[in-house]
């Protein structure tokens, strides 16, 4: 796995500091959605094998949300970005 | 019914008796300290920073983005608390921690290879700068971490966790013969 992530608050890190928190780039089923869609949303994982986007908490950090985009094969981090920065980018 | 508290600090236990003399390494413990924690509004990390920093005698610990922990030598934590809310009263929510944080400071030439054994972030002066300050892991413990000299490290720890991480430190520092004390 990859063991140093650099935070956008507080430099390069070991990952010991962090809590994964599961895959950042599923997005939450309207309301009124079928059953099978909310299924998906809540318990239906894919364990992919390469690139995969997820939320990483900083908990022994700054204690923010980041979404880091990683390769789980070669343990290679493209990115870290703060959680609120990701979602306002999504937003536009 | 009517109970009397008595206000005990965390590391009585560790450091009773008499006091021996500091070796070259030295953990020193504050009696008692004025410690706080202030998280500005949304949007006012910059206008609290602002009046934070122009304090001359209040020490600010980065924690995250718009949190510190505001440390003062020279106030009792009801002073610090009334000086804060006056500085930023309505601009960041303020909470005092005199009781429940522990500050230890570790000074002399082996600081930093003390604090390596426990802590993945670079020490080094050109890395980790006078001044400079972070939340960082010390073993399994979460701490605020600063650098308050050349060879003088300020921790500032929960209070449920002090004894465990001044255990850890006194390991640490063995090789080099850290000595530890209550401050005078
Ligand atoms: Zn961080």
């Amino acid at each position: 796995m990859a063991s140093l992530i650099t935070c956008p608050h507080c430099g390069v890190r070991p990952k010991e500091e962090f809590t994964i928190r599961g895959d950042a780039s599923l997005v939450r089923p309207a309301p009124s959605a079928s059953d099978e869609a909310w299924h998906d949303y809540v318990y239906v994982r894919a364990n992919p094998r390469g690139r995969t986007v997820e939320h990483w908490h900083h908990v022994a950090g700054c204690r923010r949300f980041l979404v880091v985009e990683r390769d789980t094969v070669t343990h290679e981090v493209y990115s870290v970005v703060d959680g609120a920065t990701a979602a306002r980018e999504a937003q536009r | 019914m009517v109970r009397d508290y008595n206000n005990r600090h965390a590391l009585d236990q560790k450091l009773r008796g008499t006091p021996k003399p500091a070796h070259v390494d030295h953990l020193e413990v504050g009696h008692w300290q004025a410690i706080a924690t202030v998280l500005a509004h949304a949007g006012l990390d910059a206008a609290v920073q602002r009046a934070l920093s122009s304090t001359p005698d209040l020490s600010l610990r980065y924690c995250g983005p718009g949190e510190w922990l505001v440390v003062s030598q020279v106030d009792t934590p009801v002073g610090l608390m009334r000086r804060l809310d006056m500085l930023c009263g309505t601009q960041a929510h303020v909470i005092d921690q005199s009781d429940g944080r522990v500050l230890l400071r570790l000074s002399g030439p082996s600081a930093r290879q003390i604090l390596a054994k426990g802590i993945g972030v670079d020490l080094h002066p050109a890395a980790f700068a006078l001044g400079g300050s972070t939340n960082v892991l010390c073993g399994h413990i979460a701490i605020n971490l600063s650098r308050t000299g050349e060879d003088i490290f300020e921790l500032i720890v929960s209070r449920s966790f002090a004894e465990s991480l001044f255990e850890d430190l006194m390991t640490m520092g063995r090789p080099f013969d850290l000595s530890a004390a209550f401050s005078e």
